[in-house]
């Protein structure tokens, strides 16, 4: 081997080493190599409720979680940040994300889920999901588990949820004379009841009892079963057959109050039937001794929400979603530990008492127990059906996935606004403004 | 010679310009990462990006890395065709994720690997394809086009991080750095060029100087062509004279050896017919030398007697027919060692020794002759004299013209008198002298 040889393979050796090094760095290999993995999950939580209230026990059910996991799994330890609030999370979520310091397991707040998604930071839980012959994917509601897909892959699983009800003044409709609505009601007898409610009951010569507050289109669209975008969020159905209907029951509605607008406090006051409402905040409101600041000169509940001609008593459902780091070196801790905190029973079942959410496994919500708890707590029992919860849950509305949704939603929100407003024609205007927010999504 | 040098020292400065901007580039990079994580903005900079980027730290670590392993790849001199590819395929490769990390905001690396391949490719058919692809590669390798494929966090996005003048300043830097680049490598193209167009130069001036040498060749050849054809003739001539002379010396010899010894015994044989009868017979027996002699000179044109003996015994056996055939009395005295001499040589000695003897009984009518050879330094002398009736004027013959020219081609000399008898003195240069001094 002569000289120029030898130095040749020298050179190319180095090269061949420095690239490796290159390839270790960028893979993260290095952790292997260098043995820095340790037997310990860290989770990334919010100090606060999801649902906005101050119940005391925000880290209650992860503790129970904790206690389990480490009981069934000797020598791992599960470590979480505390003191993160909600209003800071998704802030804190985006900078350990861009310090490569993402928890194994995190949760995440719905607003967050698209970008994470399409950053691809969460890891798809499909292939997870197939090795574990354990889980099954017919526990959880079909809609809460749904909503943790992107692109139609599961890249989180649904932790606790929240549908939307129709919470009614049952004060008010017994003084009208007016029987609560069936579960399957209709816009119609929606707008009837409205329209008898709506007077002036002082005689000031001001409405001051109204049908409805807080009542807007997408409640409309989502009961007329129509799909704003596709799937993938390129294209908005705004010129869609099912929204006139929709607008100009909205229209309608807004009419009928002469003018004057409710105010989300006229509720509070006694002075509104209706009000469309999370759950959570329901059960936020309820227990003592919050319920004696509101809600106290009338007795109220909750039914579904009313069906438009081309839909059903359909509502959305808030979900917060849990989901792994895409990068995680324990991929299979954090998988038994997501599992712990969504598919037990008995972790599912603190939700009840801890939180104001709904469990998403049918079982947990459907249960006696769920119900006796949820009595205790509220100290009432006719004024829950939990039927009425499981449907609202099984039947909510699913939503498209995609990263700029709440943009799009907010442009949706302008164009419906301007349609009703304007005294145009409205098919031609949605047709209009189809258009233009379709470009805007190309872009 | 010094052109090569400079554009060498180019390709330096180009490597070290490359380092600075990509050094440069993912600093601000790594730099706005951790900015933006320090003020809390990494929300808004997460949905500004289509894709993660990597770690702050990685950012810088990764580009050197690359660079290196680059630079690296830069100083392999590979000599065979499939080496030479993958070399080039592995620096693209390289240079691609140097990009592709930068975010694609700089491509010069390219520009870096095309000159590495002129410098190693300086003449070769495959130097335009490769130059060709590396051209496309650098062309493909634009943040826009690649962005329609992948997504890319551009270094405008981290450059946002900045405020508005700091950014500008930052961009025109980076742009600088981006310009300067081309630059030299515009102008390490050119001299590369213009070394290449020297040497052009240089190979068709030696054309030229083989071409001019070229035709005083074929001059110089046709000049000895001509000269050949004259050597020839020039043989040819020798060559007759030579039979003639050959003929001459055997014949001529043997035919007046015999006339001379018949008219002997014309005389002799009614005095003293044994005599007669003895001279007869020693008369047949130089017919037949002659005869041998002519077959000889045909044959190889050497005496016979040469042929089977030494000069020395060859002499002898001459001198002795010859005075037994003529009734001459002939002296014969050697003092030098004849043995030794090239067959030439002896041609010459035997030819001469022969050629007098003949002339002093034809010519000189002569009843004795004395014949001495010795060496005196480096000189062989022969000395042969007669008591014949000697001339006056000397007409040269046939045989002292030939002696002279035998003589002439050994550089030896030739003297002769007819004064009282006739005398005839040749001298000879000997070839081995010094040996024979050894022996001595």
């Amino acid at each position: 081997m002569d000289g120029r040889k030898k130095i040749n393979v020298v050179l190319s050796f180095a090269c061949a080493l420095l690239l490796l090094c290159c390839w270790c760095i960028y893979t993260d290999a290095f952790q292997f190599l260098l043995g820095f993995q340790k037997d310990v999950l860290t989770v990334g939580v919010f100090s606060d409720s999801y649902w906005e209230v101050q119940n005391g026990y925000s880290y209650q059910i992860l503790e129970d979680a904790i206690g389990l996991f480490e009981e069934q799994h000797p020598g791992v330890q599960v470590e979480y940040a505390s003191g993160i609030l909600k209003e800071d999370y998704s802030s804190w979520l985006a900078e350990q994300l861009l310090a490569d310091t993402l928890p194994d397991v995190f949760f995440v707040l719905p607003e967050d889920f698209n970008n994470f998604a399409e950053l691809g930071t969460l890891m798809d839980l499909e292939p997870l999901i197939r090795k574990d012959a354990e889980f099954h994917r017919e526990r959880f509601f079909a809609s809460a588990y749904e909503y943790g897909q992107y692109n139609g892959m599961q890249r989180s699983l649904p932790y606790e949820c929240a549908p939307k009800l129709m919470f009614i003044n049952k004060t008010i409709l017994d003084k009208e004379g007016i029987a609560i609505p069936e579960e399957d009601w209709t816009w119609s007898e929606f707008y009837h009841i409205c329209e008898k409610v709506t007077k002036d009951t002082d005689g000031n010569g001001t409405i001051d009892q109204f049908g409805v507050v807080g009542y807007t289109w997408e409640e409309a669209f989502e009961s007329n079963g129509v799909q704003l975008f596709n799937q993938q969020g390129t294209e908005c159905c705004l010129a869609d057959e099912k929204v006139e209907p929709a607008l100009a029951f909205i229209e309608k509605l807004e009419t009928l109050n002469g003018g004057y607008t409710a105010a989300y406090n006229d509720f509070d006051l006694g002075k509104v039937v209706f009000q469309p409402m999370s759950f959570s905040e329901y059960r936020a409101y309820k227990p003592y001794p919050l319920n004696i600041k509101k809600y106290t000169s009338f007795e109220w509940g909750c039914i579904p929400m009313p069906a438009g001609p081309d839909g059903g008593n359909n509502s959305t459902l808030d979900t917060l979603l849990l989901s792994m780091n895409e990068k995680t070196l324990h991929s299979e801790y954090a998988w038994d530990f997501m599992k712990l905190l969504t598919c037990d029973p008995q972790i599912q079942a603190e939700i009840f008492d801890y939180s104001e959410g709904v469990s998403v496994l049918k079982e947990v919500t459907e249960s006696d127990e769920t119900l006796q708890r949820l009595i205790e707590s509220s100290g009432d029992s006719n004024i829950l059906n939990l039927e009425i919860l499981s449907n609202a849950v099984e039947h909510a509305v699913t939503v498209p996935r995609f990263r700029n949704y709440d943009r799009a939603l907010e442009e949706v929100s302008k164009a419906v606004g301007d349609i009703i407003d304007s005294d145009s024609n409205i098919h031609m205007a949605q047709i209009i403004w189809n258009r233009r927010i379709n470009q805007s999504l190309e872009n | 010679m010094e052109e090569s040098r400079n554009s060498d020292y180019l390709f330096i400065l180009m490597k070290n310009l490359n380092l600075i901007t990509i050094l440069y580039i993912s600093y601000i990079m790594a730099y706005s990462l951790y900015g933006v994580i320090q003020e809390h903005s990494a929300l808004d900079f997460l949905e500004k990006i289509d894709t993660m980027p990597p770690v702050g730290w990685k950012i810088p670590l990764l580009a050197i890395g690359l660079y290196c392993s680059c630079l690296l790849l830069f100083q392999i001199q590979n000599t065979y065709a499939l080496g030479f590819v993958c070399k080039v395929c592995l620096e693209l490769g390289i240079g691609f994720c140097i990009c592709f990390v930068t975010g694609f905001s700089y491509t010069g690396v390219i520009l870096l690997i095309l000159a590495d391949v002129m410098r190693y490719f300086p003449r070769s058919k495959w130097r335009f394809p490769f130059a060709v692809i590396i051209s496309m590669c650098y062309l493909l390798v634009d943040y826009n086009l690649v962005s329609v494929y992948r997504n890319i966090t551009p270094l405008e996005i981290y450059l946002d991080y900045f405020q508005k003048d700091v950014r500008f300043l930052l961009l025109g830097i980076k742009n600088a750095l981006n310009s300067l680049n081309m630059l030299l490598f515009l102008v390490y193209m050119i001299m590369l060029m213009r070394i290449q167009l020297s040497e052009k130069e240089r190979i068709l001036h030696l054309n030229e100087t083989l071409n001019h040498t070229n035709e005083e060749l074929r001059q110089a050849n046709m000049r000895l062509e001509e000269y050949a054809k004259e050597s020839e003739k020039a043989a040819e001539a020798r060559e007759r004279n030579r039979l003639a002379r050959e003929i001459h010396d055997t014949l001529g010899h043997a035919l007046t050896g015999i006339i001379t010894g018949i008219e002997a015994c014309t005389v002799l044989m009614d005095v003293a017919p044994e005599a007669t009868k003895a001279q007869l017979n020693a008369i047949a027996e130089m017919a037949r030398q002659g005869v041998t002699d002519v077959r000889s000179s045909v044959n190889a044109l050497r005496p016979d007697a040469l042929e089977k003996l030494d000069l020395e015994k060859a002499l002898t056996q001459m001198i002795d027919e010859m005075s037994r055939s003529t009734n001459v009395e002939i002296a014969y005295q050697c003092t030098a060692r004849l043995n030794g001499f090239d067959e030439d040589e002896e041609n010459v000695i035997y030819r001469i020794v022969q050629e007098c003897i003949t002339n002093s009984i034809r010519h000189g009518k002569a009843k004795r002759i004395q014949i001495g050879i010795d060496k005196e330094y480096n000189m062989l002398k022969l000395r042969i004299t007669d008591n014949g009736i000697g001339c006056g004027t000397i007409k040269k013959g046939f045989g002292l013209h030939h002696m002279e020219e035998r003589l002439n081609l050994l550089h030896g000399s030739l003297k002769y008198g007819g004064a009282d008898g006739f005398t005839v003195e040749a001298q000879i240069p000997i070839r081995w002298g010094t040996e024979e001094k050894k022996d001595d």
